[in-house]
């Protein structure tokens, strides 16, 4: 492994602060959405004696709402350091991590504009952050919100699985010490 | 690989394990303090209200009416099975627990920029993990029947990762220590 031997990147390769702390933001934003919302929708439906789903339904609208923000600050911040790379990838695994990285932000999109247009149609009122209201993008229609709900659904799933792939492509970076690992850990 | 590049070899695999299983248990306690802000004695379920199942809600959630009703019970289940001390218990644990993910994933960020403490705080982060995730274990063996099914088995999966994490960063340490 000859890149092991100088697994430092040089400085003007580092990636931009902000890029590494949405990163992470993101990776946790992520996790918790996940296993939150598989708990939240054990919770008995709502009504007016059963108001259990509230809070983590508006956390998880929140997060999400978030999670879109960063998405597209970090995707634009990413273009436009690709933009000003004078090298393309090479190798088929730098292909890969290419896409890898282009479907992930494409699905953090779609679940979470998904996730809004559901909410949107279900009648339900989303306040940002119990501060902002969000106006609702028409009137409740309930086919449309099981449409996008399934939408929400199977984006996430596909998100999950790509997650797996970039968590493996992480360790392998990680175990060969190549220095790609020490981009996303580097806050200079 | 000279013993230098293994040892950054093997600091680069320990911080994405330290940042992977602590961005899990972080979304882990903080579920779990969720949980316990949202099922509180006194609530509706604990009241003995019946489900509200409509039809149009069933349709909607992909639901059949008994799925409907049994989220009622699961809830009653929770707070039936809870003794009074295990909700401040838990949410204090999970108040914890997130404090310690947070400084654990701060010693991730350590290592990998190679600063002297790195390896010591990773110790003692993942040592502070390992005593919560007992003291979790403990307080749910002290539960009924119905709350140890839930909790134990994540909780011994957690302490196995934890200990596993423990081992290699002492023993890292321990090298690390030799070699200079």
């Amino acid at each position: 492994m000859s890149e092991a031997r100088n697994p430092v990147k040089p400085e003007s390769e580092n990636l931009p602060r902000l890029v590494v702390l949405l990163h992470w933001l993101l990776a946790a934003s992520v996790f918790f959405l996940f296993v939150s919302s598989w708990w939240m929708l054990s919770l008995p439906l709502p009504s007016d004696e059963f108001t259990y789903r509230e809070l983590p339904f508006q956390l998880h609208k929140n997060i999400g709402i978030t999670l879109f923000v960063a998405v597209i600050t970090m995707a634009a911040m990413r273009v436009r350091s690709l933009l000003r790379q004078t090298s393309s990838p090479q190798g088929w695994l730098q292909r890969l991590a290419v896409v890898d990285h282009i479907l992930l932000y494409t699905l953090l999109t779609v679940c979470c504009l998904s996730g809004y247009m559901s909410s949107s149609y279900s009648g339900w009122t989303t306040t940002v952050w119990w501060l902002v209201d969000i106006p609702a993008w028409s009137a409740e229609n309930d086919d449309l919100n099981i449409l996008f709900s399934e939408v929400h659904l199977w984006s996430c799933w596909a998100l999950l699985g790509l997650l797996l792939l970039h968590i493996g492509a992480a360790i392998y970076h990680g175990i060969g010490n190549d220095g790609a690992i020490d981009k996303i850990f580097r806050l200079r | 690989m000279n013993n230098s590049e293994i040892k950054t070899a093997n600091f680069s695999w320990l911080a994405v394990v330290i940042m992977l299983f602590g961005l899990l248990l972080l979304a882990s306690h903080s579920n779990e303090l969720l949980k316990q802000a949202v099922l509180g004695p006194g609530s509706s379920a604990d009241l003995g209200f019946a489900a509200d199942c409509r039809a149009d809600e069933l349709e909607e959630e992909q639901l059949s009416l008994e799925e409907c009703q049994l989220m009622v019970s699961n809830v009653r289940i929770i707070l039936s099975s809870s003794p009074e001390w295990f909700r401040p218990y838990q949410l204090t644990l999970s108040s914890l627990g997130i404090a310690a993910t947070l400084f654990s994933l701060v010693t991730a960020f350590g290592l990998i920029n190679r600063q002297s403490p790195g390896l010591g705080l990773a110790i003692v982060s993942t040592a502070l993990l390992f005593i919560i995730d007992i003291a979790g274990f403990v307080a749910a063996v002290n539960t009924g029947p119905l709350l140890r099914a839930q909790y134990l088995w994540p909780l011994l999966l957690w302490i196995c990762i934890h200990l596993c994490m423990l081992v290699a960063v002492i023993r890292f340490g321990q090298q690390d220590e030799m070699d200079s």
